[in-house]
């Protein structure tokens, strides 16, 4: 009688984690409607190259990540990984998680003021 | 809590995760809990396996959405940047609650400049520590200096080995007990600050670079220090 040793696999908490990944649109589902129902959730939306001429950030109150010209992500058109997607950020979230150079330099611009004043 | 730059330079990496509950953007995500539907949120000292920084909310409309495992109900996903040398900038504050950083005035002149000496009234610099962390000026002719703190005592005074112009009775300063290198913060209740008024603890994040203003838009550049994608065991 043969016998059947079952191991139970242990799956590490790294593999754990990149299963947590989204798995994009469901199939059958039109990019654009994809893409405008995280809009709508004002989420992150990265493009690849071939795809982010199609999305129109101003219209629906995004702006492009500008410092970092590319981000690596999959696309949220057409699903497919690429070192060189674009990001946009929701103009109202962009500050709590980004800021640009011109504010950076904002911020340091009126505290030399200030201590200017205190000298 | 921003994303500032990579250590390596080069491009960030952005993934969207499944969450196991409805996080606020700007903070801290960690490895799923057991029998979490996914990512769960660190705590104001707890950051051990971290994955990286949330980047997007969860808003619809302007209104949170709940967090739901109603059948029909949207899967919550959030964008997370997942580098391992991804360098955050955060809001040095002075409570748990965001207060602005303490501001501290010159009670004692110090002509030699080795010492900053508190008002009465002020919090007592060797309690919460901030030995070995860092001093700086926001007026008077030191304004903008800042030094390392060598030692503290509870006589309100800082000590620093090179030392400041000689400074005069009402002069603001600042302090925080960190420096390049501190490794241990204490967040904010909304876990995009990092508190200033206390000593470093035991938050898995090390601090790169401080950029020091006033009270109110000073800030530490920080790096997880148990990430999950580095090389450091996972706990």
């Amino acid at each position: 009688m043969s016998v059947t040793i079952l191991a139970k696999r242990e799956f590490s908490k790294r593999e754990v984690t990149a299963a947590q990944e989204a798995p994009g649109k469901t199939w059958g589902r039109t990019a654009g409607s994809w893409v405008h129902d995280l809009c709508a959730l004002r989420k992150v939306i990265t493009l690849c190259p071939l795809c982010t001429h199609k999305f129109n950030p101003g219209r629906l109150g995004y702006r492009k990540e500008k410092e970092f010209p590319f981000v690596q992500a999959k696309c949220d058109g057409c699903d497919t990984f690429d070192v060189k997607c674009s990001a946009y950020f929701f103009e109202a979230t962009y500050h709590e998680v980004r800021s640009t150079a011109a504010d950076r330099r904002a911020t340091k611009t009126a505290h030399r003021k200030l201590l200017a004043k205190s000298m | 809590m921003e994303f500032a730059y990579l250590l390596g330079g080069g491009t960030p990496t952005i993934k969207k995760y499944k969450m196991a509950a409805g996080h606020a953007a700007g903070i801290i995500v960690l490895v799923p809990a057991a029998d979490a539907t996914g990512l769960t949120t660190s705590t104001t000292t707890g950051m051990v396996d971290a994955v990286g920084l949330t980047l997007d909310a969860i808003l619809s409309q302007g209104a949170p959405v709940a967090y739901s495992t109603t059948q029909g109900a949207v899967e919550h996903l959030q964008s997370v940047i997942i580098n391992s040398d991804a360098v955050f900038k955060a809001l040095l504050v002075g409570s748990a609650a965001n207060a602005v950083l303490e501001t501290r005035t010159v009670g004692t002149a110090s002509s030699n400049g080795l010492t900053v000496v508190g008002t009465t009234g002020d919090t007592d610099p060797s309690s919460p520590d901030m030995d070995e962390g860092t001093v700086w000026y926001a007026s008077g002719s030191n304004g903008g200096a800042s030094r390392k703190i060598t030692s503290t005592t509870t006589t309100l005074t800082v000590t620093v080995i090179v030392p400041f112009s000689a400074n005069r009775i009402g002069d603001k300063y600042h302090t925080a007990d960190y420096t390049p290198g501190t490794e241990g913060v204490t967040l904010s209740t909304n876990l995009q600050n990092v508190r200033g008024e206390i000593a470093a603890t035991t938050g898995r994040m090390s601090c790169i670079d401080l950029n020091l203003n006033g009270a109110g838009n000073s800030s530490l550049e920080l790096i997880l220090t148990d990430h999950i994608w580095s090389g450091s065991a996972l706990s």
